[in-house]
């Protein structure tokens, strides 16, 4: 009995520290959220760098 | 006091438990990366708290701190924590050397700047960030309402510029775009690649949001000083108060402890490789 509360206590541990099975959140929204924030940092970069190279008058 | 004005009042209650939560990280595990965000983090502190001050009146060492700290150093300084905790190369003491003599030297150039500031033009009913820069009026375009014109010689051409606190040609403002970008791309794309190798690996979903939640926020105060370059200065503080709430709370989501399957020594940090 307490082997049996034993292992389905980890399984539940496991999983907490598990990106969840076919989750809609992880699985499409994440990397989503990922490539449209890395476009927007490289946007924000080269505004940066045409300030510093006059393209971008301030 | 509009709402706009408030704003940062707000933003320097939440950095200031922020900078303190994590400098005590620092003093505990004395890890470089902590105090590394630490300090960067206290520098967006002052910035914030300069534009609460400057929202009720003048003061030019106030405005010296709001500029270097709040718009020009901060985002490179937590950024470069973000470095430290994704490599342990050596090369990373050389990048400390060049962010420090940096930093120094555009504190120099700022300082050089004190004697020349537009001091009349200041009003504590306009943000700060609308009223800091001179602007030239492109030929046709007119200027805003209520707003203080001048013509000048600039670069050897004759000018109708906007009147800002820091007149034209200003060298510091030179060195903003060197921070913001390597700031933008070690903090941002440090917690992007953070969570990218967390949800690659399937492990730790606490790190995952917790790394989109401070990407997130360091792109949003970035967003809202291009705008402010720009001349939508307006945006500012509200994009420095997303920012703040978001990397705030994306650092406690990550930093929770996850329950594991053998017991061992609780470790916490934002991400590791």
């Amino acid at each position: 009995m307490d082997e049996a509360n034993r292992q389905e206590r980890m399984s539940a541990l496991r999983q907490k520290s598990h990106i969840p099975q076919q989750s809609m959140f992880f699985e499409k929204i994440v990397p989503l959220l990922l490539i449209v924030m890395g476009i927007i940092m490289a946007g924000l970069v080269l505004f940066a760098a045409g300030v510093l190279l006059g393209i971008v008058r301030f | 006091m509009s709402v706009n004005q408030l704003l940062p009042f707000f933003s320097t209650a939440i950095m200031l438990v922020f900078t303190v939560y994590v400098l005590q990280r620092y003093f505990v595990r004395r890890a470089p990366y902590f105090l590394f965000w630490g300090i960067g983090l206290a520098m967006f502190g002052v910035g914030s708290f300069a534009e609460a001050y400057l929202s009720l009146t003048w003061n030019k060492w106030v405005f010296f701190a709001w500029y270097l700290f709040g718009a020009a150093l901060n985002a490179g300084w937590i950024g470069h924590g973000t470095l430290y905790l994704l490599t342990r190369k050596k090369w990373v003491h050389g990048v400390t050397a060049l962010l420090i003599l940096g930093s120094l030297y555009a504190g120099y150039l700022m300082l050089q700047a004190m004697p020349k500031l537009d001091e009349a033009v200041f009003t504590p009913k306009k943000l700060i960030s609308e009223q800091y820069g001179t602007k030239v009026l492109e030929p046709g375009e007119t200027p805003p309402a209520g707003a203080q014109t001048q013509t000048t010689t600039y670069r050897g051409e004759q000018v109708t510029a906007v009147r800002g606190i820091l007149p034209l040609g200003t060298s510091v403002r030179l060195t903003t775009p060197f921070f913001n970008i390597y700031g933008l791309l070690t903090l941002v794309g440090g917690a992007i690649w953070s969570a990218y190798l967390f949800w690659r690996k399937r492990v730790l979903p606490n790190r995952v949001i917790g790394n989109v939640l401070i990407a997130a926020g360091a792109l949003s105060i970035g967003f809202a000083s291009t705008l402010t370059r720009l001349g939508y200065g307006q945006l500012l503080y509200i994009g420095e108060l997303i920012a703040a709430v978001l990397m705030f709370a994306g650092f406690l989501t990550a930093a929770r402890p996850q329950p594991t399957e053998e017991p061992q020594p609780v470790k916490v940090a934002l991400a590791v490789k």
